[in-house]
């Protein structure tokens, strides 16, 4: 097979995956394009990753419980709630930082629990259980901030979260007003990827399995490194890496390790795929609905804590329509509404997507109304384009 | 003269009763399947036999009547553990994840651990997916790939991977429920293949069917049921006709090799 009927293989069979990256691409060119490469500057890169970080980790706990048949709505109010808690915490009972990001984080997967008892043992329907949760939250939200309003957090640590940037290496004399650290760690993530496909290849070589061309492998690796390493020196142009980031590529990576490496993973998306043959098979379909409300749960306390990092404080109305904003940008990265399929890489790209949308519109100068209506467009866009390369795949 | 192992039933189901409400289902049957057997099981609709065979997979604990393994006693509380004794059942629906590829199914809920971190085992990806490449090489399945996804295989290729995950973990017998139902004649031929090549690698296998004539061309013995009893037990032969108007027969109530027992029992 030659090379280029090969690519064009590669991409029918794998059309899904790759359509939102390139959908993220050429979204990120127009704007480019249309903005004056004001879009694609380092500030408003920075920017945007970290307005898509408290949605980007929502949108990473809800793509397992679609991938499970459910839906979660209470996680933006909860989200709200949690990261008034933390406030409270920080300003009234003068606890440290380190005592409140675990405690609120526990505080989530005890919510998630109670939501997946409801659903679980009771079985009431998540979409109920999720929406009684949904008013639940926002009334505690608003019971909680009465008589304050909005509450201002001091923390500059708890602050830099949502607002920092990791911080660099001394001045070498090389490269000034460049973030070396970030770059350094590009190069690193950069060399680590080649490092990991090639013993792998080398791996499915030996026994035997099926493995990319040569040709095909090595444009992989250019590619790949050249995207992690034009971001890197993107945001190093700026401050560098910021808190934000961080804390979304360690809930991502973590997640994409857990859902296509371990056991677990593999009997979330059998369950997701059909759970009465995962029942019969073993596989407890109850304990697999808590740990995937628990880790949502968990989730949204960390979607809370970067809201109000970001914000510095803690407002009234924290959360209000995070959970639609990251139930689209799940469905936007390729999880189906049928269940049982679904990437969490998926889903950053899409909350990305959704959020570019924003942030370039409002560069544009676009009205709100607008703005609201591409992004019905996209939703609905990558909801058909799902269903066509489903039913092409078959 | 056999050796004593061989003689021993590896199933021995005896005076099995299951009651529904007021519904006898199952009225005292005894049914024993010998090593390398593939055992036919017909009846028609009602008659019990998907009953039977939930209580000997688990799914159904019976009002009376015991089950021995290979001699032994057993207790079987539910399909799982059914499953870790030796017992696997083939779903009629053929109970697979569409979403996960070959390899997955293969291993669902038995997943290969490479390296466990607590609660978190790693599995190993690459054990498994050559596990299931010889087991289907060794089953003659032609699938292109254990990496492919259920959904894209014909309905003959998933009744083939639905009963090759039985036979995955060394099971002692092998319940196929109604195993072509669902199939063009093209795929019933090659499961009906299946069913030979397991027996003659040594597998022991109680089939359900509908269709007399699967039962004829793969069992050497047959077990036919109605309203709750066995009313027959022998060994398959003669021609398809012949065989044929014998089943039906036995199904319809015209004939009954073990009314007498009943009576006096």
């Amino acid at each position: 097979m030659s090379f280029i009927n090969y690519a064009q293989k590669m991409v029918r069979e794998n059309i899904r995956e790759y359509g939102m990256f390139i959908a993220l691409f050429i979204i990120m060119m127009v704007f480019a394009i249309t903005t004056n490469g004001l879009f694609i500057s380092s500030r408003n890169l920075v920017n945007l990753v970290n307005q898509t970080g408290y949605i980007a980790v929502l949108a990473v706990g809800m793509t397992l419980v679609i991938v499970i048949r459910h839906i979660d709505l209470s996680v933006g109010f909860l989200a709200g709630f949690l990261g008034a808690v933390a406030a409270i915490a920080m300003v009234s009972w003068h606890l440290p930082v380190y005592v409140v990001i675990p405690m609120i984080l526990i505080l989530g997967i005890v919510a998630g629990l109670f939501t997946s008892f409801l659903v679980a043992q009771l079985g009431i329907p998540a979409f109920v259980a999720t929406l009684a949760g949904w008013l639940g939250y926002r009334g505690a939200l608003q019971l909680i901030t009465i008589s304050t309003g909005t509450i201002i957090i001091p923390n500059e640590t708890f602050n830099a979260i949502g607002n920092g940037f990791i911080p660099d290496i001394p001045d070498i004399g090389i490269l000034p007003g460049v973030h070396k650290l970030t770059l350094i760690l590009g190069l690193l993530a950069i060399t680590l990827f080649i490092t990991n496909e090639l013993i792998t290849r080398r791996r499915m070589q030996k026994h035997n399995f099926e493995i990319l061309p040569a040709g095909i492998f090595t444009l992989k690796l250019v590619f790949v490194s050249a995207l992690i390493g034009g971001i890197a020196w993107i945001l190093a142009g700026y401050q560098g890496l910021s808190w934000t980031a961080v804390v979304v590529l360690i809930v991502v990576i973590l997640y994409d390790f857990i859902t296509s490496k371990t056991v677990l993973g593999r009997h979330i998306y059998a369950v997701g795929g059909n759970p009465e043959a995962a029942e019969l098979s073993g596989i407890r379909v109850k304990k697999i609905t808590h740990v995937v409300f628990a880790s949502m749960g968990m989730l949204s306390a960390l979607s809370g804590i970067l809201f109000a990092a970001r914000l510095r404080s803690a407002t009234t109305v924290a959360g209000t329509l995070f959970e639609l904003d990251a139930i689209a940008a799940a469905f936007v990265g390729g999880v189906s509404a049928a269940g049982g399929v679904g990437k969490v890489m998926g889903s950053l790209i899409g909350a990305l997507v959704m959020t570019s949308l924003t942030s370039g519109m409002n560069l544009m100068g676009i009205d709100i109304s607008y703005q609201y209506i591409v992004r019905a467009g996209v939703l609905v866009a990558a909801v058909i384009f799902d269903v066509a390369t489903r039913s092409q795949g078959k | 003269m056999k050796p004593i192992e061989e003689a021993i039933p590896v199933v021995e189901m005896r005076n099995i009763k299951k009651n529904f409400g007021a519904v006898q289902a199952l009225r005292g049957i005894d049914l024993a399947l010998h090593h390398n057997e593939v055992l036919g099981l017909v009846g028609d609709n009602a008659a019990g036999k998907s009953t039977l065979m939930k209580v000997l997979s688990g799914a159904y604990i019976p009002d009376e009547g015991e089950i021995f393994l290979e001699g032994k006693k057993a207790h079987l509380s539910n399909p799982m553990d059914a499953r870790r004794q030796g017992i696997e059942m083939v779903y009629q629906d053929y109970a697979l994840a569409n979403n996960l590829d070959v390899a997955a199914n293969v291993f669902l809920g038995r997943e290969v651990v490479r390296i466990r971190l607590g609660p978190i085992g790693v599995m190993d990806h690459r054990h498994m997916e050559q596990e299931t490449k010889s087991l289907l090489n060794r089953l003659k399945i032609d699938i292109s790939s254990v990496r492919q996804k259920v959904e894209r295989l014909s309905g003959g290729q998933r009744q083939a991977v639905a009963i090759a995950r039985s036979t995955a973990f060394n099971a002692k017998v092998i319940i196929m429920d109604e195993p072509t139902a669902a199939l063009s004649v093209a795929a019933i031929d090659k499961v009906l293949d299946l069913v030979r090549e397991l027996k003659a690698q040594g597998s022991s296998i109680i089939i359900i069917s509908h269709r007399l004539e699967d039962i004829y061309q793969v069992s050497d013995r047959m077990i036919v049921l109605r309203q709750g009893r066995k009313v027959s037990d022998t060994p398959v032969e003669g021609d398809i006709h012949e065989f044929r108007e014998r089943v039906v027969a036995y199904m319809i109530g015209a004939r009954d090799d073990f009314r007498e027992k009943t009576v006096a029992g």
